[in-house]
């Protein structure tokens, strides 16, 4: 395991810097990854050229809009993406897996709930429904070589108990007895059962109501705490992870379109996409008309522009380049005006974007 | 034939995609993928023509031979003769109407039965709902054959649309249950709470509002329901439940060639014997590859 | 509030004594549908006998003058034959035929010279039970297992060629499949017996070959039990596995990192469920399907006493296996819905 996220830096020079600080343990490790889709008009790419960092005692937030690929992207983690489509391209690193793309048959099996905990888009549903959750997860322990039951079954009550569950009753009931935030926290049970040090969580708190998303989220906080995990988060809705995500990484048509420390995306948004957003993030107090809906349609598979800007189509800066060259993720500077003629820039810390017009390359050359 | 109902394309959530108003092309499509499911359709409409032409191209009474009893097939008689040297061609012709005449109309009364009272129970759910379906459970415990049988001797069958009609009010249930359910999610819709707030009557909700949702539904069932009255109907003239004499069906050719003629002991009269049978099994394969079509067309999924 | 005290909730799982409370009660409910339905079929088959063409019961009593009887003997043989005495008004009949038939009392057979009905149906009913859970059980074991290899494999060559046989079985009727059977097997290729459910040499009981020509002469039947009912189970298994596998506790399974053959044992179990319901509906249709299979075959069964009843007009004969037949399944459905609770965690909950 790499210490030093230094040398992490991306293999091209037009990528972007990882946003790993200098003394952070990488999680995982996610490098030039395209997962694509065969369908009836050619292969069509759901995640194109990302990369990805998950740093030990950290929580990424990774939001988009449906069809933006962080779906795809999750499950390619767990190199589990549903046919037609495959992984293409890239790699990705976790504390004890080399590269998780390579594996196959039993070792990614094994893999899969040991090396990577992960908490379903539909956890409600997760569970089989005739059979009790304690013996579900014996099953899985089995699964994956643990022959002492008691051990097992100790460390479940124990999870249970972190999770605000009581025990002995969680273990013995059927899926059907237990209500959703209750189901939600089983799949993270079920999720963390291994010991893994990275989690992904898909949409952890749709389908919840407000109080149980409350409770989910903090539940997350803190276990990430306890077991200095490598969270991710997937959610469409940016306000869910605003305050909990030490990271925020936002995709688009398949691409990374900006990533950062939350901090400073949420209050320097450099991507157009990312500004639309953040403001179409409705507020309990103010006006409700300043809560505005992005324009336009995100693309499906089909539509994304296989040249140029993925966002260009429904973005207002949209540049005669945007539809020649594919913007790379650039350093987010801040412009700070002394006078009419002087600029300063500073870079932000770790903030990437890729604009041509907010994230331009620093030797840009405009192509006519 | 309980048996035989197509479930309704409820994924496991309960709810069924809203169909876009072109469901008509998509049948189309459904039954064009595959080149069987057209051979299938052919095959339908083949023996349907033959049962509205079939009489006319025969006189009234088919010419018995008794020079040629059980002759194999031949120029003269493509499909052999029968035990009083008949023509089975002629026979199998002519018996095709009566056949699908009463599969028709016991399809058409079972189908407008299980949708009324399906959507009956459905919609107005509470007690009507209890009582109806306490009456649908009931009828579709008693097993359908041995009650048709006993009912037979009761009622003298003596005609193609009696026939069908006892069979229809036979085999409804199954499609009432199908139907009922698939009432009780459209009630849940929007559209059909608006409906139901606006003070429509009951009877516009159901016949302007559902109907139309479960119509493609109800129709496809109607072929099975029809298919499910002709095996019936053979069936009981194969018993010879339903006196054969004079009559001109499949089933009771088959009920003469194995109860009476001793057909089914002799390998002479393996043409007369078979062609009821090959005619019942080709009616089978048509309408199994047009339910194929159908069955993709109400469960997607299956299309793997 | 904060993260280190999430909420305690309690779960809501029943206690043992309850549960059994609840299956009582569950069976209690179902046993008391069964005995109205019964109640119901006895009426029904009451009224259907009353309105037989040309009075037979007044028929059988003119007879019975004719043949020099006594008006009050003749009156009593045929109240002892149908269980109801026809001169009485009709809801005293009705209340009579339903005491006896509390009490077994069918009637006696017109045709089998006055044998009471119930021995009659009794002495049938093993002809048509074992053939038809012998046809089930082979039936049920192939089509399952083949249904869930076709779901499996829905998307190849093997998966189509399966779910094609299933639906051409499936649509076959019961009397085709016998006759088909017959005619190949006994006259085109003979050799299985016909026309008898055992050979007649051999001398009825434990012995050797008895029990052989027995099973020897059951094949037939049996193989036609199955193939008619092979085809619902495969299509019925096939859909239901392809719901499951749309399930999203599935593909949890599979990402999970679970055994294969766990997730092999998570999905049939969750498949087969469905199935039961299924099997309360066949078995009624497997005893539907007797009177055309013992019909063709000469099985003394139940479904062949129904018909050569009815050809015979022995009406209390024909009512009495109508009844038996009917509360077989009634009871069948109780029994499989029964099992049902044991199976389904949901439904026990439910109930």
């Amino acid at each position: 395991m790499r210490t030093n996220s230094a040398s992490l830096s991306s293999p091209t020079a037009t990528t972007a810097q990882s946003v790993t600080v200098p003394g952070e343990v990488p999680g995982a490790e996610i490098r030039g990854l395209k997962v694509v889709f065969q369908t009836p008009a050619g292969p069509m790419p759901a995640v194109n050229d990302v990369d990805l960092d998950l740093p030990l005692g950290t929580i990424t937030g990774l939001v988009g809009e449906s069809g933006s690929g962080k779906s795809t992207l999750a499950l390619a983690m767990m190199n589990a993406v549903p046919k037609p489509g495959h992984i293409a391209a890239g790699s990705i690193r976790l504390p004890s897996v080399t590269d998780m793309t390579r594996l196959q048959g039993k070792a990614l099996r094994l893999a899969r709930g040991t090396a990577l905990g992960y908490v379903f888009q539909a956890s409600q549903n997760s569970l089989n429904p005739l059979k009790r959750i304690g013996a579900q997860l014996l099953d899985l322990g089995r699964a994956h070589g643990m022959e002492d039951k008691g051990a097992l079954l100790r460390h479940a009550r124990e999870l249970c108990e972190r999770m605000g569950l009581d025990p002995v009753r969680t273990l013995s009931a059927y899926q059907h007895e237990l209500s959703g935030g209750m189901r939600q926290r089983v799949g993270i049970v079920f999720a963390l059962i291994l010991n893994p040090s990275v989690l992904v969580l898909d949409e952890p708190t749709t389908a919840l109501d407000m109080i149980s998303q409350r409770t989910v989220l903090d539940i997350i906080r803190y276990v990430q705490r306890e077991r200095h995990l490598a969270t991710l988060i997937i959610t469409h809705d940016i306000a869910i992870v605003a305050d909990l995500a030490d990271y925020l990484v936002v995709m688009y048509g398949g691409r990374v379109v900006e990533k950062g420390p939350t901090r400073h995306v949420l209050q320097r948004a450099a991507h157009p996409y990312t500004e639309g957003l953040i403001a179409a993030i409705p507020r309990i107090s103010g006006d409700i008309d300043r809560a505005q809906p992005l324009p336009g349609r995100p693309p499906d598979l089909l539509s994304i522009p296989r040249q140029g800007c993925v966002f260009r189509e429904r973005c207002a800066f949209a540049i005669d380049q945007c539809s020649v060259q594919t913007p790379g993720l650039m350093p987010v500077r801040v412009t700070r005006r002394h006078d009419a003629l002087e600029e300063d820039s500073a870079l932000l810390d770790g903030q990437v974007a890729a604009c041509h017009v907010r994230a331009p390359a620093p030797s840009a050359k405009v192509s006519t | 034939m309980a048996v035989t109902v197509i479930e309704p394309g409820l994924g496991a959530t309960g709810t069924r995609r809203p169909r876009p108003p072109g469901h008509w092309q998509a049948a189309r499509r459904a039954l064009l993928r595959e080149p069987r499911r057209v051979v299938g359709a052919a095959i339908v409409v083949i023996f349907v023509v033959l049962a509205v032409v079939g009489p006319f191209l025969y006189p009234r009474h088919l010419a018995a031979n008794a020079n040629s009893i059980y002759a194999p097939p031949s120029l003269v008689h493509p499909l052999g003769t029968d035990f009083e040297g008949t023509d089975v061609l002629s026979l199998m012709v002519t018996g095709a109407r009566y056949v699908l005449v009463s599969g028709a109309v016991a399809g058409a009364i079972a189908v407008v039965l299980g949708a009324l009272v399906g959507l009956l129970a459905g919609y107005l759910a509470g007690a009507v709902d209890w009582s109806l379906s306490r009456i649908t459970d009931f009828a579709l415990t008693i097993p359908q054959y041995p009650l048709l049988v006993v009912l037979a001797a009761v009622v003298r069958f003596t005609s193609p649309v009696l026939i069908g009609v006892l069979l229809g009010v036979t085999s409804w249930p199954g499609l009432a249950r199908a139907v009922r359910s698939q009432a009780f999610s459209l009630r849940e819709r929007p559209y059909i709470e608006a409906s139901r707030s606006l003070g429509l009557s009951t009877r516009h909700v159901i016949v302007r509002e559902m109907l139309p949702n479960i119509a493609p539904y109800v129709a496809m069932n109607l072929l099975v329901s029809m298919i499910g009255a002709i095996y019936a109907e053979t069936g009981l003239f194969f018993l010879g439940i339903l006196p054969t004499s004079n009559v001109n069906n499949w089933g009771a050719m088959l009920n003469q060639a194995v109860f009476s003629a001793g057909a089914i002991g002799s390998p002479q009269a393996i043409s007369y014997l078979l062609s009821p049978l090959v005619a019942i099994l080709l009616l089978t394969l048509g309408i199994v590859f047009v339910l194929d079509a159908v069955d993709e067309f109400f469960n997607p999924r299956l299309r793997g | 509030m904060s993260p280190d005290s999430p909420p305690s909730v309690k779960v809501t799982t029943g206690s043992g004594k309850a549960r059994w409370a609840r299956l009582g009660r569950r069976l209690g409910a179902r046993v008391l549908t069964g005995v109205v339905m019964v109640l119901a079929v006895a009426t029904l088959t009451f009224f259907l006998v009353h309105s037989m063409p040309g009075n037979p019961i007044q028929t059988e009593y003119q007879t019975l003058i004719a043949r020099g009887v006594s008006p009050s003997l003749a009156a009593q043989q045929v109240a002892g034959m149908y269980g109801f005495v026809s001169s009485k008004p009709l809801i005293d009949q009705y209340g009579q035929y339903m005491w006896h038939l509390l009490q077994f009392n069918l009637g006696k057979s017109i045709t089998a010279s006055g044998e009471p009905v119930v021995h009659l149906v009794l002495s049938a009913a093993p002809w048509t039970i074992i053939p038809v859970l012998s046809g089930l059980i082979v039936s049920f074991l192939l089509g399952v297992s083949l249904g869930a290899v076709a779901a499996v494999r829905r998307t190849n060559r093997l998966g189509k060629v399966l779910s094609v046989s299933g639906s051409l079985f499936h649509g076959v009727p019961q009397f085709v499949w016998a006759v088909m059977l017959a005619y190949l097997f006994t006259t085109l290729l003979p050799i299985f017996p016909f026309g008898s459910p055992y050979n007649i040499l051999d001398t009825p009981g434990w012995n050797g070959p008895f029990i052989l020509s027995l099973v020897y002469s059951a094949i037939l039947p049996v193989l036609a039990y199955a193939l008619s009912s092979y085809g619902g189970w495969l299509l019925t298994m096939r859909s239901s596995v392809v719901t499951v596998l749309g399930d999203d506790f599935v593909l949890a399974a599979e990402l999970r990192g679970l055994r294969p053959l766990t997730q092999l044992r998570y999905v049939a179990r969750n498949a087969f469920l469905p199935l039961f319901t299924t099997l309360l509906l066949s078995v009624g249709f497997m005893f539907g399907g007797s009177i055309f299979i013992e019909e063709v075959f000469d099985y003394p069964g139940l479904g062949y006493q129904l018909v050569n009843a009815v050809n015979a007009r022995d009406y209390p004969l024909m009512s009495g296996d109508f009844l038996f037949i009917t509360v077989a399944v009634i009871a069948a459905n109780i029994l499989a819905d029964f099992l049902y609770t044991f199976i389904d965690p949901r439904v026990r909950k439910a109930a």
